[in-house]
């Protein structure tokens, strides 16, 4: 594969998971019916309702992990995406890739969350958990990023040229 | 520490940095330590950080033992008014799946079930091959894997997810821990110890020269 062919590619997924990040913000990821109430949980809902419970570490984590990590990485993918080819803050933008590489896969903890809860969730109208169509939307952001991260090579960062188009 | 064959022959000599292509000056560097590219901060010369790779075959054996256990006994139980449902790892791959949201599905199942089972499996292989000074088919192969498995054994995060589930559950009903989440809690931890123990230019090193 080629570097104009990767960084196409990578400003598509890019662009696909800015797009994805806002279905899978507003959407309900899941519904949860407790005793004949029928709830239905975004994922910012499902932070609030932890941090309501006392548990302010853990509802930090997911807060992190599920709303603040993906937006900041698209934002800062943006950013390495657009300065491609010029000679400003080389350095940042290697150091600023090699983070969003680690972090990379942290955000799947609230599709586990929706796994747990699904599996446990099978009683019926005392309690059931149901998937909703936000879980999917955020399942594709989530995979955006990545596929966008590790498709835009740092060597490509130094290229003296921005990248050309396909040849 | 003996310095390794591959970093005296560097030594005092030249070489471009793969990322940045800046021409770097190298120079002899000791175990737990790295060189540096000045300009892109790219790592290019990797101390050792061990000089044998037992640990690592103890632990990734261990770790595949784990890998079936905590698979195999249920995580928890959850109790409401008398009616009680217990979960596996596998029961919420497959209850997505019921509900229609295969590709969530295919993805926990993946992340959560296979990575961890091959993480481990490569490791295990890869690191024998070296402590017996064999040489095992597709070696090579497994040991540039085991770099992207392991960006994708998610089992910490699937345990803080478990922790988060039962914060919710606990509103509801009654959680009891079964046998499972200790063994998800342990094989977390054998991966991060063995995230430590093995290094892969060891590996790399006592393959190149078993050939």
């Amino acid at each position: 594969m080629n570097a104009s062919l990767r960084l196409e590619l990578s400003r598509g997924f890019v662009i696909a998971g800015a797009i994805l990040y806002i279905p899978a913000n507003i959407l309900p990821v899941m519904t949860m019916t407790v005793a004949g109430d029928v709830e239905h949980l975004t994922v910012l809902g499902g932070v609030e309702e932890l941090y309501d419970s006392g548990l302010w570490p853990i509802a930090g984590v997911v807060f992190l992990a599920s709303i603040l990590v993906p937006f900041l990485k698209l934002l800062s993918l943006a950013w390495i995406l657009l300065l491609d080819g010029s000679e400003h803050y080389r350095p940042h933008r290697t150091k600023l890739h090699h983070m969003l590489h680690q972090i990379g896969t942290w955000s799947m903890i609230d599709i586990y969350l929706l796994a747990v809860l699904a599996a446990v969730g099978q009683l019926g109208v005392l309690a059931s958990v149901q998937a909703e169509v936000g879980g999917f939307f955020f399942a594709a952001m989530l995979l955006c990023t990545i596929f966008a991260t590790d498709l835009y090579k740092p060597e490509m960062i130094w290229n003296n040229e921005p990248t050309g188009p396909t040849s | 520490m003996e310095p390794s064959h591959s970093t005296l022959e560097s030594r005092g000599s030249f070489m471009l940095c793969p990322v940045c292509k800046a021409s770097i000056r190298t120079r002899l560097v000791s175990s737990r330590e790295e060189l540096h590219c000045g300009r892109c901060s790219h790592v290019l010369i990797k101390g050792h950080r061990t000089t044998t790779l037992q640990p690592a075959v103890a632990l990734s054996i261990t770790g595949l033992f784990l890998v079936i256990l905590a698979n195999a006994y249920p995580i928890m139980i959850f109790e409401v008014a008398g009616n009680s449902q217990e979960n596996r790892i596998i029961t919420g791959v497959l209850q997505l799946g019921d509900q229609g949201y295969w590709p969530i599905a295919i993805l926990v199942f993946f992340s959560a079930i296979c990575a961890p089972a091959l993480y481990f499996s490569s490791i295990f292989y890869v690191s024998l091959a070296c402590c017996l000074r064999k040489r095992f088919p597709l070696a090579k192969e497994l040991a540039d894997i085991v770099e992207v498995i392991n960006a994708w054994n998610l089992v910490p995060v699937f345990a803080i997810a478990c922790l988060a589930a039962v914060v919710k559950l606990k509103l509801l009903g009654t959680v009891h821990w079964r046998s499972g989440m200790l063994w998800i809690a342990l094989l977390s931890l054998c991966s991060i110890l063995l995230s430590q123990a093995f290094d892969k230019n060891l590996v790399e090193e006592r393959l190149k020269n078993l050939r």
